[in-house]
């Protein structure tokens, strides 16, 4: 596709700032990250780092629970994704696929269930895990982070399964599988980017929740990152060094996570129909 | 379309009850709340009808936040919408490192919201942020800025920064949909002649528009329930110019010891959303009808 | 055969008897609120001394925040698993007593002073209703704070009146430099700083004798007044500071001074550290007032269980906590910000031994001399009425500042709308 000299300058002013807004905070994170405290606070802040240290991550690492809040927020993550596939993709298929009464009321009731906010429920949600004796478990964040990415999961995953056409879905049932079959061996091998999209979805949602995982956990041996570096901002006083120090090690994971999967993230979404 | 009912249902019901248990009940929890006039959380309470919902609806409080909701959920629809369609329409052209752009645009949404308070309450303070200074520099101000001290630019401030957060999340959902353009219309037109502004109004807009009303939809009732970012940014502040809905809501039953007046705004703002969901998704339907 | 035999079950039946009297130790949960790593393992080190030689009562620390603490305390006492001891601030208290679940700790309180001689100033905010609610553990005060090198270039000599003090931070204001850094957000620092103008000027009680608010008065006026102008001369972001923002301002020097606790432990670590040139008063009373006054902020520790031999063991380890020899490494968790409750506290190895305490040692001691003279609003007349709970944490006395600061009202029409607001409160 040629473009005109105007078009090209467009394109690549465009790149350029969105370079700047997204990757000019984190690099000054970063690099605030390893200099000096002296450095950090100074009334004219420096661009690139004029002091190298490492003894905010070493005291990060050192007195802070850190590692484990690390540990938490994994298992969190990973069980609330795979809940959450489970249950969003068998629905989203009943939706898109199967003809069944009350359909559409349904699948709009189960978006409408965005229309509350989170924190009316957290009280009594509060008072129902206590119950059962869930409270302060990682248990009740997983179930709490399902029923808050369910309803966008089905939605996507419908609009996935949307794009594989029906002519390969006939075919199976003329020679006679079931529904279940269909699902598990036909369409899911062709939906697999949608569900690594909902995946990843499911995953970052959980990772990033803190008005619940602030009053759910109540032990610091089960808290998450973001609710234990809340705590880290402390009362009474700040240390900046530390707390760019563990944003860099709140953000670390999630990168890493991204570099390894999340090409299939942007295929899915790319490659997959949005109605 | 198969017709297997029961078979349907089954794939149905995990989802399905599992919403209705963790969303449905606590809320009909909640409306017992607001009929009862319960104070602090595990007090006893004993009903009084209507009695919050008369105090709440003719008071300041509930208003004032509505109207605070509204121009946040405006504000960021429209910063987002624009950042979000300029970076889509960006990474819909091929140029040498497309595959990392489109990967790692998104980084400012994977990260935990704690983060990108930090990041930008240290960026924005006048001590060692560099916000200020930068501004300074260009000469765009004289002396630097309290973002947060005045009630306009810290709407604002706290609009651009969800926006930050959020936009490259909504960029994807539209490359999604623009993506499923063909691209022989795009040659057709350009060989009958078409310039650049009639193939993105022609061809671009009416294809979009269905992806572009339904993350309007969603992304509305998102946007209106954000509560950590503001919550940890300015806790509603400064004199109360940030607090939407969520906040309030938050301030008056874990600050201000009222739950069941909590549970009474809730349930407003319940419904609020409520009505303008049902509206919106059959809006959506009648679009996606008429395809 | 048989004889061995018998012999051996004879010994395994003593073996399990023996084992069996071993009684379970009292296990103890501990919410505090002191979330900044070194403070949590030092809290961890004492625990571990004391678990070590208390065999029968173990202590488990959970660091909260105080931003969370306040809604999640009362659900978690609501839902049945409520900690056994908890940190407190005195209004914190009023709320957990107004909820039934902290114990009255008078025989306790009454030993311990006996003992260790509790400084009054920090005993008053717990005592009310008849009874003590929980025992004082470490205090704060707010103080002024400023580098003498800059008072001396400037020719400044320490100001002890508002008149003198308007005048200092003006003559150290410009060429990017700020005379004062005070925050006016709608947050609890800055209550605690506008308080500390109002106890300077006489209007230190906020309550009358009948429970109905005595907000609005001239004198709270004047010292709204007051902090709005030397706001005027505070970095443009003031509104929007929380906690260490004003610290950062003095040590970053753009500040010439700051109200605060301490900036003690980030001045050594992050500025300078030169302790011979950190200067630390009594923060200025008004011209009409014969001395300074301050806000002191007592922070205690609440017994919040209902079973018996919890509340035993809850009492020895309070009682070790407030021993000369471990408490002052208490104090120390964070070197210069917490001062000792009792006198032997004040005077114990422990506390002084401590590198940054003793390399700061005058101001230290200006510090307890300053808490001495400290009140807290709400708790000046020996009165206590539950919504101070609620005024504070809704941080009302800030808000009222920022409709001065942020909405440009006069003094006068911010202290009749927060007294407004206080009533409303006090109605509930």
């Amino acid at each position: 596709m040629k473009r005109t000299l105007a078009q090209s300058l467009a394109l690549y002013a465009g790149i350029f700032l969105l370079v700047l807004i997204i990757g000019l905070p984190f690099w000054w994170v970063v690099t605030g990250s390893i200099k000096l405290p002296q450095e950090i606070i100074q009334r004219l802040p420096t661009m690139a780092p004029h002091s190298f240290t490492l003894q905010h991550f070493r005291k990060l690492l050192q007195s802070s629970d850190f590692p484990v809040y690390l540990l938490n927020s994994i298992m969190v993550a990973l069980f609330s994704m795979i809940v959450t596939i489970v249950l969003a993709l068998p629905a989203a298929y009943a939706f898109f696929r199967m003809a069944f009464p009350g359909r559409n009321l349904l699948y709009r009731l189960i978006l409408v269930a965005y229309a509350f906010p989170g924190i009316v429920v957290l009280i009594p949600l509060y008072g129902l895990f206590a119950r059962v004796g869930l409270v302060d478990s990682r248990a009740s964040l997983v179930i709490v982070n399902v029923a808050l990415a369910l309803p966008f999961s089905i939605w996507m995953m419908r609009s996935f399964l949307g794009s594989v056409p029906r002519e390969i879905e006939e075919a199976a049932v003329i020679d006679g599988a079931p529904a279940t079959t269909i699902l598990l061996r036909i369409m899911m091998p062709l939906i697999a980017p949608g569900i690594a999209s909902v995946a990843i979805f499911a995953f970052i949602s959980s990772w990033t929740e803190y008005l619940f995982a602030s009053v759910l956990i109540v032990s610091d041996a089960r808290r998450t990152i973001p609710v234990g570096f809340a705590g880290m901002i402390g009362q009474y006083q700040i240390d900046w060094g530390l707390l760019l120090a563990g944003a860099t090690a709140a953000t670390l994971p999630v990168v890493i996570l991204f570099a390894l999967v999340g090409r299939w993230f942007v295929s899915g979404l790319t490659e997959g129909a949005v109605k | 379309m198969k017709k297997n009912t029961a078979l349907a249902f089954v794939f149905v019901a995990p989802a399905l009850l599992f919403l209705l248990a963790v969303l449905g009940w606590p809320l009909v929890q909640a409306v017992i709340f607001s009929f009862e006039d319960i104070g602090i959380i595990g007090s006893q309470g004993h009903f009084v009808g209507f009695a919050n919902y008369a105090a709440v609806l003719g008071g300041m409080h509930f208003w004032s936040a509505l109207g605070r909701s509204v121009v946040w959920v405006v504000g960021n629809a429209v910063v987002q919408t624009v950042l979000a369609l300029g970076t889509a329409l960006v990474l819909n052209q091929k140029f040498p490192g497309l595959r990392v752009a489109r990967v790692w645009v998104i980084l400012t949404w994977i990260v935990p919201t704690v983060v990108v308070v930090i990041i930008w309450r240290w960026l924005l303070s006048t001590s060692g942020g560099m916000i200020n200074p930068l501004l300074m520099e260009a000469g765009i101000i004289s002396r630097p800025i309290g973002f947060f001290a005045t009630r306009r630019s810290a709407m604002v401030a706290l609009i651009l920064i969800n926006s930050w957060r959020w936009f490259p999340f909504t960029a994807l959902m539209m490359l999604a949909g623009l993506t499923r353009i063909p691209g022989d219309l795009y040659e057709a037109a350009r060989i009958d002649g078409a310039n650049a502004r009639r193939r993105f109004t022609r061809i671009t807009w009416p294809l979009l528009r269905p992806t572009l009303v339904v993350l309007g939809v969603i992304g509305t009732l998102l946007s209106f329930n954000v509560f950590d970012v503001i919550w940890l940014m300015t806790a509603g502040g400064p004199s109360q110019a940030t607090e939407t809905l969520p906040v309030l809501i938050y301030e008056t039953a874990f600050k201000g010891y009222r739950l069941s007046e909590a549970a009474t705004i809730s349930v407003l703002t319940s419904v609020v959303l409520m009505s303008f969901a049902v509206l919106a998704t059959r809006a959506m339907t009648a679009s996606e009808a008429g395809r | 055969m048989t004889a061995f035999r018998f012999v051996a079950a004879a010994g395994l039946a003593l073996t399990l008897l023996a084992g069996s009297a071993h009684a379970e130790p009292v296990t103890l949960t501990w919410w505090q609120m002191e979330q900044p790593p070194q403070r949590v393992k030092r809290i961890q080190e004492l625990l571990d001394q004391f678990n070590k030689s208390h065999p029968d009562i173990q202590v488990k620390q959970e660091p909260q925040s105080w931003g969370d603490v306040y809604a999640k305390a009362p659900a978690a006492f609501a839902a049945g698993n409520g900690p056994d001891l908890l940190n407190s601030i005195p209004d914190f208290t009023t709320v957990i007593k107004k909820i039934g679940a902290v114990v009255p700790v008078d025989d306790l309180v009454k030993d311990l002073d006996t003992k260790h001689h509790f400084i009054k100033a920090t005993l008053a905010p717990y005592q009310y209703d008849g009874h003590t609610w929980a025992v004082p553990a470490y205090n704060m005060a707010l103080s002024m704070w400023y580098r003498k090198s800059v008072f001396k270039a400037a020719g400044l000599s320490v100001p002890k009146t508002w008149s003198e003090w308007k005048a200092a931070a003006q003559k150290l204001s410009g060429n990017g430099k700020y005379g004062i850094g005070l925050p006016a957000n709608k947050q609890l620092y800055t209550d605690q700083t506008v308080y500390s103008f109002m106890v300077n000027d006489g209007a230190a009680n906020i309550y009358k004798d009948d429970g109905s608010i005595a907000f609005d008065n001239p004198k709270t006026v004047a010292a709204y007044q007051a902090y709005a102008d030397l706001q005027k001369l505070s970095p443009p972001d003031s509104p929007s500071w929380t906690w260490g923002e004003a610290e950062a301002c003095f040590n970053s020097k753009s500040c010439g001074m700051v109200l605060q606790f301490t900036v003690i432990s980030s001045y050594n670590a992050q500025a300078e550290g030169d302790a011979a040139d950190l200067g630390v008063a009594a923060i200025p009373h008004a011209d009409d007032q014969p001395e300074s006054a301050t806000i002191s902020y007592s922070n205690g520790i609440m017994i919040t269980t209902k079973d018996a031999a919890k509340q035993k063991a809850a009492k020895v380890f309070l009682s070790w906590l407030l021993e000369p020899e471990h408490y002052g490494r208490f104090l120390n968790m964070e070197p210069g910000l917490f001062l000792p409750v009792t006198e032997d506290g004040a005077k114990a190895d422990s506390f002084w031994n401590d590198p940054v305490t003793t390399k700061y040692k005058s101001q230290v001691e200006t510090m307890i001399d300053n808490s001495k003279n400290g009140k807290l609003f709400g708790f000046t007349t020996g009165k206590v009425f539950p919504s101070i709970g609620a005024i504070s944490a809704q941080d009302v006395l800030a808000e009222t500042l920022q409709h001065i600061v942020v909405d440009g009202q006069s003094a006068a029409d911010a202290v009749k709308a927060g007294q407004a607001h206080m009533t409303e409160i006090a109605g509930k």
